[in-house]
């Protein structure tokens, strides 16, 4: 196990490289670049854009740039932003805890929401629950996530009025209520629509595949064995059941699960959630590579750890699977 | 529940009770009805340093912390703000040559941390922004000095080596020397998110992606000013989300708002819609140059003019055949000005008549220019003045893609146009490609296009513009590394005369007279069709006394004065 361990961790090392260098090229394909903000100007001088140009490491060819970025992040330096001048880690670390605690949330409520949901779902199949759920679930998931978060806001923002003061019912963004006092009722209070957008489009896959994979499971006769030896129903449910059935779920989570760091565009924007979601897309509007290969490259790297996380866990969760 | 249960629930509990816990409770205690008002800014600004900011969205923030020397009135004339009076020939503060320029500060100004501000500071922020690790955007109008002498501590001499005619227009921001840094450090100042200035506000944070909260300033030099305990500048996704927020009084003032969000604005209650014209123009760009030639400069443009363009009875004909005053009517809510010129508002304002619509004056001009309608209804070249027998009359017509409104202001051009015997094809662009630099090889700097259409402005002084759109030495090409704006190639002896006077003159009468020269030259000879003047347009909540709208200035240039109901 270790050796596998050791094997795919040496094997990411390429592919991340290869990865840095695509996106590399990618984002210097954009038309326009960082020294567009500075084009329509009537005070700048052929000079000042030069000067900038030089501030920015521009002025060189494109591979010195690359082998510039390289360089600094082997030392530890994923260096300043173009747009704010500021570190590429203070302006993550800004953003962050941000997306950890909407992403975190929404995650643990659509988890909380999707396994019990499809479990059922799965021992009473073809039951007016289950239809229920396959219908309810299959709707979530075809939604589009940006329609249904405007749903919500017209819903419970713009229609709905609490009746004693007028007020909307659920706030239309942010992530407390500006001029107050931190409280964990005002915190719940904004999370709500955002985490409830999340998590209905996300418990939808996350139903479906519960349910499609416990179907399998509770049809096996290791399943009949043991209802057979008079071992509780509970027991066998969640101990031999859902611990088999639970690898197609992991897999989905561990690819989720670099969200944690990326975030959700549009949860945040339509949200006014100042998480890494909108980080990115503000910094792809500017142009910004340092920002931009930043994020890009970290969250690949969550991707990578994460499959290998969710391998690992199989291993852990059927013992026949052996790495070797 | 067994021991394990217990303790994954506690872990559980744990972990959610860190994440909940992770916030800093926002340090405005005071209630939001208190006194303070929400401003929703759609853009975040990238850095408030406002010699490296590049954003309009910076300088709304700036406004109410940092202040110049002089300001701007509504009426676009120079005010004192910092100063005493603004520098005249008349009052001593303007040498003869116009080079020497003096600077009174007023009696016991502070800086919002108690030190007094002094000519140290007003050198300290030119040596900041001529120092070529600084980082500032513009040295232009800040190289030119010589020297920044300090007198007195209340005094400023600035000399200029050469003379640079807006001088009035530099030191918009004075950086406090104290609480800054080491100019070669500049994009990396602490000051660049958290000011210190002699406005009447101060910042007390700026939470990144979300707000900032200014709180007044202690020492503001105005007794009982400001008047509101705070202003929240709220950070929103997008303009769709201040709009909704205003409606429901969440956010008290909203920023730059386009003429089709007004009709759903002014019929919100409590909502009022502020409406000021403003020096922005619409208008098209005509390239005076065969588009085949890359850069070319003056001598090579009058060799090769555009075989179409290059004929001014055409270009005539264009501004002729569009009725301006339907485009403003249909599309912009009746919410701009017909347009006339480059100046039209303004100190340097110089009043010419708008176009007339004349469409059958057009088709006259056309067939005097030797374009003779064909089968189809659009004109051929015979016997036109540079264009091949045969050639039709197509032109491509070009704009930044994703704006409704400029879609829609082609199609009716195109309308137009068609009924004159012209075909107008569509090329949009995305912004960074029409906008894009000389190096980036962008079409419009090196000339390879008909007629583009976008929207540009003079600032309150008109110099750069002027000269940057209109000289013939401001053509964009290799041997000047594409600087310049003069994207049309339009080269006027009268114009350059003109503009150099102008940008040579200490006196505001001899160059505003300059200009009108140049402007008259511009409006006859077409390098720019004017469409439509735009206005600024902004929203704010009925219980906010005290707006003055003024488009030389950011929205909150009077915020000291503002106050609830």
């Amino acid at each position: 196990m270790g050796a596998y361990v050791l094997r795919r961790l040496l094997q990411a090392v390429p592919l991340l490289w290869l990865i840095s260098v695509m996106v590399f090229l990618l984002l210097h394909v954009i038309p326009g670049g960082p020294m567009a903000a500075y084009e329509n100007n009537p005070d700048m001088t052929a000079e000042d854009q030069q000067r900038l140009e030089h501030d920015l490491g521009l002025d060189v060819p494109l591979h010195v740039q690359y082998v510039r970025w390289l360089a600094a992040l082997l030392h530890g330096d994923w260096g300043y932003s173009l747009a704010s001048k500021r570190p590429v880690l203070v302006e993550i670390g800004d953003r962050l805890p941000n997306t950890v605690y909407l992403i975190g949330v929404a995650t643990l409520v659509t988890l909380v929401l999707a396994v019990p949901i499809g479990i059922f779902s799965a021992l009473r199949q073809y039951s007016t629950l289950d239809h229920v759920v396959t219908t309810v679930a299959f709707m979530g998931h075809s939604i589009p996530i940006f329609w249904f978060g405007l749903i919500l806001i017209i819903v419970f923002h713009v229609t709905l009025r609490n009746p004693w003061t007028g007020a909307p019912l659920f706030p239309g963004g942010g992530m407390y209520t500006l001029g107050m006092p931190f409280s964990l009722l005002d915190r719940i209070y904004h999370l709500a629509l955002p985490v409830g957008m999340l998590a209905v489009a996300n418990a939808a896959t996350y139903t479906r595949y519960t349910r499609a994979s416990m179907l399998e499971v509770i049809g096996q006769d290791f399943i009949r064995t043991a209802r057979a030896k008079g071992t509780p129903e509970p027991r066998v449910i969640w101990k031999h059941g859902l611990k088999n059935a639970a690898s197609p779920v992991v897999t989905i989570l561990a690819l989720d699960l670099p969200a944690l760091f990326a975030g959700a565009v549009f949860t945040e924007t339509m949200f006014s959630w100042p998480g890494m979601g909108r980080l990115f897309i503000e910094s792809a509007f500017r142009v910004d590579y340092a920002l931009l290969m930043a994020i890009i490259m970290v969250t690949a790297t969550l991707t990578v750890a994460f499959n290998l996380l969710a391998d690992v866990a199989y291993a852990y969760l059927d013992p026949r699977i052996r790495y070797g | 529940m067994k021991t394990t249960d217990v303790r994954r629930s506690l872990v559980t509990a744990g972990l959610v009770a860190a994440l909940l816990a992770t916030w800093p409770a926002p340090a405005f205690p005071q209630g939001k009805r208190g006194g303070v008002i929400t401003f929703a800014l759609y853009q975040e600004p990238e850095t408030l340093n406002p010699y490296i900011a590049t954003q309009t969205a910076s300088s709304e923030v700036e406004v109410f912390v940092v202040e110049g020397f002089l300001g701007r009135s509504p009426e676009g004339e120079y005010t004192p703000r910092l100063a005493t009076e603004v520098p005249s020939r008349q009052n001593g503060g303007v040498s003869a040559d116009g080079r020497t320029i003096t600077y009174h500060l007023k009696p016991g100004l502070k800086w919002s941390d108690g030190q007094p501000v002094t000519c140290e500071d007003v050198r300290f922020t030119w040596q900041a922004i001529v120092h070529p690790q600084s980082g500032a955007v513009s040295t232009t109008g800040y190289r030119e000095i010589d020297g920044v002498d300090c007198p007195s501590p209340a005094t400023a001499v600035i000399r200029y080596k050469t003379f640079y005619a807006p001088f009035l227009s530099r030191f918009t921001a004075i950086m406090p020397k104290h609480a800054t840094g080491d100019p070669a450090e500049m994009p990396r100042w602490a000051y660049n998110r958290k000011l210190v200035g002699t406005g009447p506000f101060t910042m007390l944070e700026w939470v990144s992606g979300d707000h900032i909260t200014l709180i007044p300033n202690r020492y503001y030099r105005q007794a009982g000013r400001p008047r509101l305990d705070g202003v929240i500048v709220r950070i929103t996704p997008s303009r769709e989300v201040g709009k909704q927020l205003i409606k429901t009084g969440e956010v008290d003032v909203l920023w730059d708002l386009t003429e089709a969000d007004v009709p759903e604005l002014r019929t919100a209650s409590g909502v009022v819609v502020s409406s000021e014209p403003s020096p922005y123009a619409e208008r098209l760009v005509v390239n005076f140059a065969d588009p085949a030639l890359d850069g070319p400069l003056p001598d090579a443009v009058e060799k090769n003019p555009h075989p179409i363009l290059g004929d001014p009875r055409v270009r005539e004909a264009i501004e002729l055949g569009i009725n301006k005053k339907e485009i403003i009517d249909k599309l912009l809510f009746g919410l701009a000005d017909m347009g006339t010129n480059e100046l039209h508002i303004g100190w340097a304002k110089c009043a010419t008549r708008p176009s007339e619509y004349d469409p059958a004056r057009a088709r006259q001009l056309l067939d005097q220019a030797g374009w003779k309608v064909g089968a189809d209804g659009i004109r051929v070249a015979q016997g036109a003045k540079y264009a091949k027998d045969g050639t039709r009359l197509r032109l491509k017509l070009q704009t930044t893609t994703g704006n409704k409104l400029r879609e829609q202001v082609e199609q009716l051009l195109i309308d137009y146009m068609k009924q004159i015997g012209l075909e107008f094809f569509i090329e949009n662009v995305p912004s960074p490609v029409l906008f894009g630099s000389w190096a980036s090889g962008a079409f419009r700097k090196h000339g390879h296009f008909d007629v583009v259409m976008y929207t540009t402005n003079p600032d309150v002084d008109p110099q750069s513009q002027m000269e940057g759109y209109f000289a013939s030495w401001s053509m964009p090409s290799a041997a000047n590394n594409g600087a310049g704006f003069n994207y049309a190639r339009w080269a006027s002896k009268t114009a350059d005369d003109a503009i150099k006077l102008a940008g040579s003159s200490p006196d505001l009468t001899v160059r505003k007279k300059a200009y009108c020269t140049a402007v008259n030259e511009i409006v006859k000879d077409r390098p720019h069709i004017y469409l439509y003047s735009r206005n600024n347009i902004h929203a704010y909540r009925d219980r906010l006394v005290g707006w003055v709208g003024n488009v030389w200035d950011n929205l909150g240039w009077n915020a000291e004065d503002w106050s609830l109901r």
